[in-house]
């Protein structure tokens, strides 16, 4: 009975290529790395790195559990890191991954001046085989980000040509990379995490417009879209939308304008801003919801702060908004009214007025600008929306409110944003906001002996019931929105659960990649 | 006899010798004026990773620490000894890139310069030899829609068209994806090189119709095209057979000498056709603010263009022996 049935199904694939070989799956999701794979110079840091593996890894809730580590402590004084190797790990090459390529892989990257960022780490040393130490110049408790994103490396293969040419102890292994067109994987037959459900997967190259053509002829299986495009999924393919903290928010100049500049001559602080009562009703009074609907099409949540969802977020910090009357009610207490009835409140004889700062090319930010203008004219704040490129912004953001964005898989940057050290630095705390109380929960967090004994430190500086950044304390910034990112995804595709995304749509839905299973046949 | 080849070949070497360098200059007075960090532009969307300490070695790994005066002069020595630097977001030594992408590119650019050249020349003769009737009436009038016809435009419209709308042709890419370059059929190849290659020689084919057709007109107002018609040729005999020597040099010329305009057309067809080549390294290049790459490519493209046009001031004296004297 069984075999007229297999011969039937034999005959039935050669008549349908797709399925004559095995299975391979196309992907178009962009992320090429123009440098190429070598995570010394910071490859891999979104999605999965697919030909290394990492010490450490984040599952979908986002918690660390071990890759090539299988046991990881961290010392009393926050300063070393022990950790313990699987001694199966083999690089695709067939030789065994030991803790020397640990140590070199951490030493090299941190003196590459690439897009790896070591600059904590003072030594790199492997104790035995199977036991590596990393020496930190102070406490930092961020540095766990490092063990679960950096590669590893064969410090006895490693040269100049290892961008083009990686072997990596990861689930994939290279077959043709053609740069700026395709790159085409198999599966690591000495990966130690198990099967994977292709023989090839290749990921093309291209424009977003070249990736919906690929879909819409059927020959891609996953394709990265932008949310204008979602709801039009091609047949054959559902839309798979995916939560993120790519936020997009206001943020506010902390300081009054004191004639002080910064380095470059531009003007620091902003006296309407720095009244907390302004940035305070700002939070109560936008619809977040209603600038969801706006400027993302629905697609897309309310974000109330700068890590809504992730473990060292703290809602407690949170203003739910859309209450123009609470808004009103600390508007009219800390004395700005509309004594000339011309629509807009002022405060002796300062106009509550600022101009709102966004990218003239970027329409999402343009949207979510001229929405919460809107919102906010209604409360007697004239906020004018200003498009504006880059350069104007950097040299506008330290006295004027920009619409910016955020949103990694790492509280460093609760850190950088909120930090009175990152007061003016790059597009980091753009509004010199320095206050003894955060900074001292933020340095505490950075200090801390564990990961989970961080997280209450840094949800502490957001808010720790008597003051902190988020909303009810300093209201540093008015979170507006997190984007979704949106996929075509065959329908014969189960790609698992899935993280809450980062800032950066593409690569980071290949994390599971090597769960991902086919449901079809 | 053939001594004002020698003499033209001496002149423009010695323009070469003062255009490079002035040339390389201006480009490095752009890139370093252009509203772009390098810096920021590599690290992207990972700024909350890449701290203010990593930053500094970045761009002390770059050498970029240092006055863009002595960045320049030790871009030149390292010029002199032959070596264009290294690529910043490709990381990987200028030549190198542009050497590994420069086959993809001249195939289009070639391909569509060959095209183009026969198909301009071919529908100018024959708009020339029927002139106002009615096909010439049409070839003027697609001549004139597709100059004034942006290239991007005309890629989109023919991916529409043939790609999605009638499914005969890929939308994208050099090859079909999911395959290993062992894989690919030579036919596979030419079916993704079709939508590229019309896009990029509809760029060239305007003005080539319209100066063949006036070019032969002259030729048959001329007392000799008269001459020749009042012993009976006929005009599109006159067109396809004098006619063509009048005109082939005019064409020829104004072909070769924009090369340049084919070059900088395939920019955009790489950018929507996502085709791997020099034009898509280059948009990289530049919003990377990567210096070294932009210098090499710009020196790449100069070097092009003026063989371009030093092709085009032979042909012409090939073609007219006139033009050799004034040499």
């Amino acid at each position: 009975m069984l075999r007229p049935l297999s011969t039937a199904v034999v005959a039935l694939s050669l008549l349908l290529p797709a399925q004559s070989e095995a299975r391979s799956l196309v992907l178009a999701i962009g992320g090429e790395p123009d440098g190429g794979f070598d995570p010394v110079m910071g490859w891999g840091h979104y999605g999965n790195p697919l030909f290394q593996s990492t010490l450490l890894r984040y599952d979908a809730e986002l918690n660390l559990v071990g890759d090539l580590a299988t046991d990881w402590s961290l010392s009393d004084d926050g300063l070393v890191w022990r950790l313990s190797l699987r001694e199966d790990a083999m690089f695709s090459d067939g030789t065994p991954l030991t803790a020397e390529d640990v140590a070199f892989t951490y030493t090299a990257a941190s003196e590459a001046g690439g897009l790896a960022d070591l600059t904590v780490l003072s030594e790199a040393r492997a104790l035995d085989n199977a036991t590596v130490e990393l020496q930190l110049s102070e406490p930092r408790i961020t540095f766990v980000s490092r063990l679960a994103t950096l590669g590893i490396v064969p410090a006895a293969s490693y040269d100049e040509g290892y961008a083009r040419q990686p072997v990596g102890s990861g689930p994939f292994q290279m077959v043709e990379w053609r740069e700026g067109e395709q790159l085409v994987v198999e599966p690591n037959p000495h990966w130690h995490g198990g099967e994977i459900a292709f023989e090839r997967v290749s990921f093309v190259f291209g424009s977003e417009e070249a990736g919906q053509a690929l879909a819409r002829t059927g020959a891609a299986d996953l394709v990265g879209v932008p949310p204008s495009m979602a709801d039009a999924a091609p047949p054959g393919m559902k839309v798979l939308h995916v939560e993120t903290v790519d936020n997009r928010g206001l943020a506010f100049p902390m300081r009054p304008r004191a004639g002080e500049t910064t380095e470059a001559g531009t003007p620091i602080g902003n006296d309407v801003t720095a009244d907390r009562a302004i940035r305070v009703a700002i939070n109560q009074a936008l619809d977040r919801g209603a600038l969801v609907a706006l400027a993302l099409n629905g697609h897309g949540r309310p974000a109330f702060g700068p890590a809504d969802g992730l473990p060292w977020d703290n809602p407690e910090a949170a203003i739910p908004g859309n209450d123009p009357a609470a808004a009103m009610a600390t508007l009219e207490a800390a004395g700005w009214t509309d004594s000339d009835g011309d629509g807009i409140r002022e405060k002796e004889g300062l106009k509550a007025a600022f101009q709102v700062l966004y990218p003239a090319s970027d329409s999402t930010r343009q949207a979510l600008a001229l929405g919460a203008s809107e919102q906010l004219r209604e409360i007697g704040i004239d906020a004018q929306p200003t498009g504006s490129s880059w350069d104007e912004i950097g040299a506008l953001m330290h006295s004027q409110v920009v619409v910016l964005g955020w949103g990694a898989h790492d509280p460093s940057e609760i850190y950088y944003l909120h930090h009175g050290d990152y007061a003016g630095v790059d597009y980091y705390n753009t509004g010199h906001y320095a206050k003894p109380a955060v900074d001292a929960h933020l340095d505490a967090a950075e200090a801390a002996t564990g990961f989970d004994e961080s997280l209450a430190e840094w949800q502490a500086a957001a808010w720790d019931g008597e003051t902190g950044f988020g909303p009810k304390g300093d209201a540093t910034w008015a979170w507006m929105v997190n984007l979704e990112h949106a996929y075509w995804v065959s329908s014969c595709l189960d790609v698992g659960p899935l993280q809450i995304h980062p800032h950066g749509h593409g690569f980071p839905i290949t994390h599971d990649l090597p769960s991902w299973r086919w449901t079809c046949e | 006899m053939s001594a004002w080849l020698p003499a033209l070949l001496a002149g423009r070497m010695i323009r070469l010798g003062w255009l490079l360098p002035l040339a390389a200059a201006g480009l490095f007075a752009l890139i370093s004026l252009a509203p772009i960090d390098p810096v920021q532009a590599y690290v992207g969307g990972r700024t909350s990773q890449i701290g203010p300490e990593q930053r500094d070695a970045i761009a002390a790994a770059w050498g970029l620490d240092r006055p863009a005066a002595e960045r320049f002069a030790s871009w030149l020595g390292q010029l002199a000894r032959g070596d264009l630097g290294q690529s910043i977001t490709f990381n990987a030594p200028v030549m190198q890139v542009i050497a590994a992408r420069l086959p993809a590119s001249m195939a289009l650019v070639g391909l569509a310069f060959a095209l183009s050249f026969v198909l301009g020349t071919l529908l100018g003769l024959a708009a020339g030899a029927t002139r106002g009737r009615w096909p010439d009436r049409v070839i003027r009038t697609i001549a004139v829609v597709l100059a004034a016809s942006p290239g991007f435009w005309v890629a989109i419209l023919l991916v529409a068209v043939f790609a999605v709308g009638l499914g005969w042709l890929p939308a994208c890419c050099a090859t079909p994806p999911g395959q290993l370059a062992s894989e690919v059929t030579p036919a596979d190849s030419l079916r993704h090189m079709v939508l590229p290659v019309a896009t990029l020689s509809v760029v060239g084919i305007a003005p080539l119709v319209l100066h063949t057709r006036q070019s032969l007109i002259a030729f048959l107002d001329s007392p000799a095209a008269r001459h020749l018609s009042a012993h009976g040729a006929s005009p599109l005999r006159l067109a396809f057979g004098p006619g063509l020597r009048h005109a082939a040099g005019v064409a020829l010329t104004l072909h070769l000498a924009s090369a340049g305009e084919l070059f900088g057309g395939s920019v955009l067809a790489e950018t929507v056709f996502a085709w791997p080549g020099l034009g898509q390294a280059t948009v990289r290049a530049a919003t990377g603010a990567d210096a070294p790459l932009l210098m090499g490519i710009g020196l790449a493209t100069l070097l092009f263009v003026f063989a371009g046009n030093l092709l085009a001031d032979i042909a012409a004296r090939l073609a007219d022996p006139r033009l050799r004297r004034v040499a």
